[in-house]
């Protein structure tokens, strides 16, 4: 048998050595989550389009939820996440006839109203007709030129490049009232419902578009309930949408890295991308 | 890039400013989370004990009592709002007649800026740190890196009796056919989409018959009405029977304490849905069920900016998903798989 | 036969055998106490990790969304393994009726019985919710029976467990008031038991097989395997510890039991070699994707090479042993290079279990990642915190065992009478 004294020194050892291990143990641990403060702080953000969909973040604009219009993305300032989808839109209204089944669906549909986000009217802090008065109709369709202003808008005009040459400002935009646009039949058309305009050369997407598969809605998922339906010119800029179909933006941060592993890991790696 | 923002972003958030916790903080920290949850009066201390004790002992969701489901959502209501320290709602919104949710992305379209990834975090109040995501963005490559012109010569095996004329591109005796593909998860140029590379975002497939549900011991996990594949996170037990199972890679463990910043919150919660989890249990996309069960489009949906993402109800033909599935090229991820999923992707 | 009257009633006798038992099971030597003070270390510094762990969380493990398998489920799929050994002593003894085992019976049904434990130790530990287990019991909870694999393991693991239980104390506590077994009860109980063995092996590799989405264990082999690896570590464990009474205790255990379990060990370790060379030509001749993570294992993936060496270590150990084992010089030098050769073999059984068979498994993931597991400080003392626990277990109940089967632990009328045995 082991002597008393013995057992109680080994079992003092013992304890030690336990001790200093679980110490060490301890340090081991992760660092425990630490909560980052909401930096979702951005008072200004956009949709899709980086200078053309800018909308100010609004708090509380849902107040059994204390919801904000939108949240904005800290990073990249996109709009990420809507409290109110109906915020700042106004009704479509009637809609052409189509000769589908698409007919019918407008009813409860909203759109944002355009003219209050356009970059060029909120900085001149007046309407187009503010400069471009009705009398100044100094140009005609299918005459093109050098433009004496808004190059930021159409760097080269004689080479637009939306319908290859085929068309020009005032096949879009109404010379008559500049305020608006006009279509190819001298019909004129607001800067909110775009749609009118794109869908009468476009005539495939705009079907589509009708039908809900072309294009972004938010809202109420069932056919025929409350949506918004963004407008073609909220994604897409029609003055340089053959460079890009839509304007690229800045991605939101990776995911972060399984723990342990490093960027360097995954560098170059290939992995099956399934079946 | 992203490491250094993150990385800032978490020690900016620390109001000592130091960027490495101690053991001593960290010990505090528990301590103060333990406080927390207790509550600090002495009187209510009692009264929360016994709700915690209720919420341990109460049964799975769906055999509840229609009184018993009302008391344990009291319960999660009184016990989030005292956490989050505001007016938390635990709905319980029945699912819709006669609906079978559907979801279909358009690749051809998705440029991969990870907006619903993000939208997804902030609608279904997910862990920030350690950070979960139900959404998987991949970057993958256009075309097949394997066909060069300088190889056209080098076949594989390099050198045989009869001439080079092994094989010479995608497969050979090392490289299998089939992982020739490139997917990325970690991209982060200045701009997407970039040249050369497509999209395929990855999330909860939803599917009629999924391997996760039959490999649940406790049917934790189950196929609403709908057809949205849920989580009673109350009944779950943490085995990850599920996630192993999902072909999908579509389920998220909560290792540790979930960390949700109060002000982050999302206060209106379904107690199948979006309500805050606690650690060991098993969370994924539900197609934002506190929403869609009261007719609002996912979050997801909603952040896409290209409108690459669509969802509705199968069983109705005017659907947005029913005239994509009439219309465009349409495909299931990993169908071999026969799980049947009820998200589609397609191409216009 | 007449009970002497002077004693307890029957009723009593359950109770002064359990007594008996346990004090016999704690009393021992020198060597004895420095055996359990060792695992006692172990114990002592997994009380605090097991603290940890159940208040944090998982997190403390290495464990991932990417790899979601710790070290605790690598280890749980080893018990099984070993509970094999009761098969694999009853068999002979009472089927084939080698005398020289008759006795030692009773020995492989306690260690199945340990481990079995030990193995629900480790899912316990697995476990995000321990604290909601009863969320599995039938009646209070919802068994997701027959959808579910993980309920037919919960089934036969807990039916095993139960039926060695019975089976060792049943037998015990005869020898202990020294009655004849009733064999019509104790024969079929052995005889299914033996029947149930195999269960446990071909349903946990269901848990893995089952998983259509992880390429290299959707395969029909996996049962098989693992009940090659039964075969070899089962035994291996079996002849250590009989090699261990026979040196320390009265009870005596003739040579060609020994020689027989090391025979049983060439062939387990050899099948196994042969179930591997199969499973890598299926796999590897046609090259999908379904090798994958086989290929991850042997060679690596894009200059990541974790489990490379592990993987060449131990499919080397496994034929170096075949190889020695074949040696029948080596399988009779009992008090060196056996007992060596079977630590060797109980160990890369274990070792396999994580750096072959699971970790490398989960890369790619199924959107194609690759990853590294690295195991924590914390999780690596719960697993041995587990170990050190069931091995005390273990040693103790043994001990009884052999206490009751020497003749030390008897009833006290039987003892007055003469032991008369």
């Amino acid at each position: 048998m082991i002597s008393p004294k013995k057992y109680v020194r080994a079992t003092v050892f013992y304890g030690f050595f336990a001790v200093v291990t679980s110490g060490l143990v301890l340090q081991d641990m992760p660092s425990q989550a630490t909560t980052p403060e909401d930096k979702s702080g951005a008072k200004e953000c956009y949709e899709s389009i980086k200078g053309a969909t800018e909308l100010v973040k609004k708090d509380n604009v849902v107040p059994k939820y204390g919801y904000p219009n939108v949240k904005c993305s800290p990073t990249t300032g996109a709009v990420l996440w809507y409290g109110d989808p109906y915020d700042d839109t106004e009704p479509m209204g009637d809609m052409p006839t189509f000769g589908d089944h698409t007919d019918g669906d407008f009813a409860q549909a909203v759109i944002r109203t355009r003219t209050k986000h356009l970059k060029t009217i909120i900085q001149n802090g007046t309407k187009c007709s503010g400069c471009h008065p009705a009398a100044d109709a100094t140009t005609q369709k299918n005459d093109p030129r050098e433009l004496m202003m808004h190059q930021d808008i159409v760097s080269n005009a004689t080479k637009l490049q939306h319908g290859r040459g085929a068309i020009w400002c005032f096949d879009c935009h109404n010379a008559a009232n500049r305020d608006t646009l006009v279509d190819h039949k001298g019909q004129e058309i607001s800067l909110n419902e775009p749609y009118k305009l794109c869908g009468s050369c476009h005539g495939v997407t705009y079907s589509e578009w009708r039908m809900g598969l072309h294009g972004k809605r938010t809202g109420e998922w069932r056919v025929g309930g409350k949506k918004r339906w963004w407008t073609c010119t909220e994604c897409h800029n029609p003055h340089t949408v053959q460079e890009h179909r839509f304007q690229p933006i800045a991605p939101e941060l990776p995911p972060a890295l399984p723990r342990g592993m490093t960027k360097d890991d995954f560098k170059g790696a290939s992995g099956h991308g399934g079946h | 890039m992203s490491e250094d923002k993150r990385k800032n972003d978490i020690d900016e958030g620390q109001d000592d400013g130091t960027t490495k916790e101690s053991r001593r903080d960290f010990l505090k920290k528990m301590g103060v989370a333990a406080a927390v949850t207790t509550v600090a009066p002495a009187a209510t201390a009692a009264t929360t004990k016994a709700a915690s004790i209720a919420e341990h002992l109460q049964t799975h969701f769906e055999m509840m009592s229609d009184s018993q489901k009302e008391a344990a959502i009291a319960r999660l209501e009184k016990r989030y709002s005292e956490q989050f320290e505001k007016q938390v709602t635990v709905a319980n919104t029945p699912a819709p007649d006669e609906v079978l949710f559907g979801y279909a992305l358009n690749i051809s379209k998705c440029i991969g800026c990870r907006r619903c990834v993000e939208a997804c975090v902030r609608e279904n109040n997910q862990s920030r740190d350690p950070a979960i995501q139900w959404i998987r963005v991949l970057q993958m490559e256009r075309g097949n890196d394997t066909f060069e012109l300088e190889n056209w010569h080098k076949g594989s095996p390099s050198s045989s009796r009869i001439g080079d004329y092994g094989v010479q591109s995608g497969g050979h005796a090392d490289k299998a056919v089939g992982i020739s593909g490139h997917t990325d998860h970690y991209y982060e140029p200045e701009q997407v989409p970039e040249e050369n590379a497509f999209y395929f975002p990855v999330q909860c497939q939803q599917c009629e018959d999924p391997a996760c549900v039959r490999a649940c011991p406790v049917q934790a996990t189950y196929r609403d009405p709908n057809g949205i594949v849920v989580i009673d996170y109350n009944w779950c037990i943490g085995c990850r029977m599920c996630q192993l199972a999902c072909p999908y890679w579509a389920r998220r463990f909560n290792w540790s304490e979930p960390a949700l910043p109060n002000e982050e919150m999302n206060p209106k919660t379904h107690y199948l849905g979006n309500r805050p989890r606690m650690r060991g249990v098993m969370e994924k996309c539900t197609f934002c069920l506190q929403r869609v069960r009261d007719g609002r489009y996912p979050a997801c949906v909603e952040a896409c900016p290209v409108g690459a993402r669509k969802f509705g109800n199968l069983l109705d033909p005017e659907s947005e998903v029913r005239k994509i599935l009439a219309t465009k090229k349409v495909f299931r991820f990993k169908e071999d798989f026969n799980t049947e999923p009820k998200f589609f992707y397609y191409m216009d | 036969m007449t009970t002497t009257t002077q004693c307890a009633s029957p009723a009593q006798k359950p109770i002064a055998f359990a007594r008996d038992f346990c004090i016999y099971a704690v009393k021992g030597g020198k060597v004895y106490y420095s055996w359990l003070l060792f695992l006692s270390f172990f114990v002592l510094v997994g009380l605090v990790t097991t603290y940890i762990q159940m208040t944090t969380g998982l997190i403390v493990t290495g464990a991932t969304d990417q790899i979601i398998w710790e070290l605790f489920v690598s280890n749980f799929i080893h018990c099984p393994s070993i509970a094999s050994a009761a098969v694999l002593v009853v068999t002979p003894a009472y089927i084939y009726k080698r005398k020289d085992m008759k006795q030692l019976a009773v020995i492989g049904e306690a260690i199945a019985m340990v481990f079995v434990i030990i193995g629900f130790n480790f899912i316990f530990f697995h476990m995000g919710r321990p604290d909601r287990f009863w969320h599995t019991i039938p009646g209070i909870g919802i068994f997701n029976f027959p959808s579910s694999v993980l309920t037919y393991d919960i089934i036969v693991l807990n039916v095993y467990l139960v039926l060695n239980a019975v089976a060792v104390f049943y037998y015990l506590y005869k020898h202990y008031v020294d009655q004849p077994l009733n064999t019509k009860f104790y024969t079929p109980l052995i005889w299914f038991a033996v029947a149930w063995g195999p269960f446990i092996h071909i349903i946990t590799a269901f848990i893995l097989s089952s998983n259509a989405q992880m390429a290299v264990w959707h395969s029909a082999l996996m049962p098989f395997s693992f009940l090659a690896m039964a075969a070899a570590a089962g035994p291996a464990l079996v002849i250590v510890t009989l090699l261990v009474i026979r040196k320390f205790t009265k009870l005596e255990v003739a040579d060609s039991v020994i020689d027989f379990f090391s025979q049983v060990i060439i062939w387990g370790v050899g099948l196994l070699i042969l179930m591997f060379a199969v499973e890598f030509f299926t796999e590897l001749y046609p090259a999908t994707h379904h090798a994958a993570p086989l290929e991850y294992a042997i060679k690596g993936h894009n200059g990541m090479k974790p489990y490379t060496p592990w993987f060449w270590g131990v499919m080397t150990v496994f034929v170096v042993q075949f190889l020695l084992l074949c040696n029948s010089k080596i399988r009779k030098s009992y008090n060196f290079l056996l007992p060596l050769i079977c630590i060797s073999v109980f160990l890369s059984v274990l070792i396999e279990k994580p750096s072959v068979l699971i970790f490398p498994a989960f890369s790619p993931t199924p959107l194609g990642e690759y990853a590294v597991y690295h195991p924590t400080l914390i999780e690596i003392c719960n697993v041995l915190f587990i170990w050190a626990t069931g091995f005390m277990l273990l040693t103790m109940i043994l001990k009884g065992v052999v206490g009751v089967l020497v003749g030390d632990v008897r009833d006290s009328d039987v003892a007055v009478e003469g032991g008369a045995k």
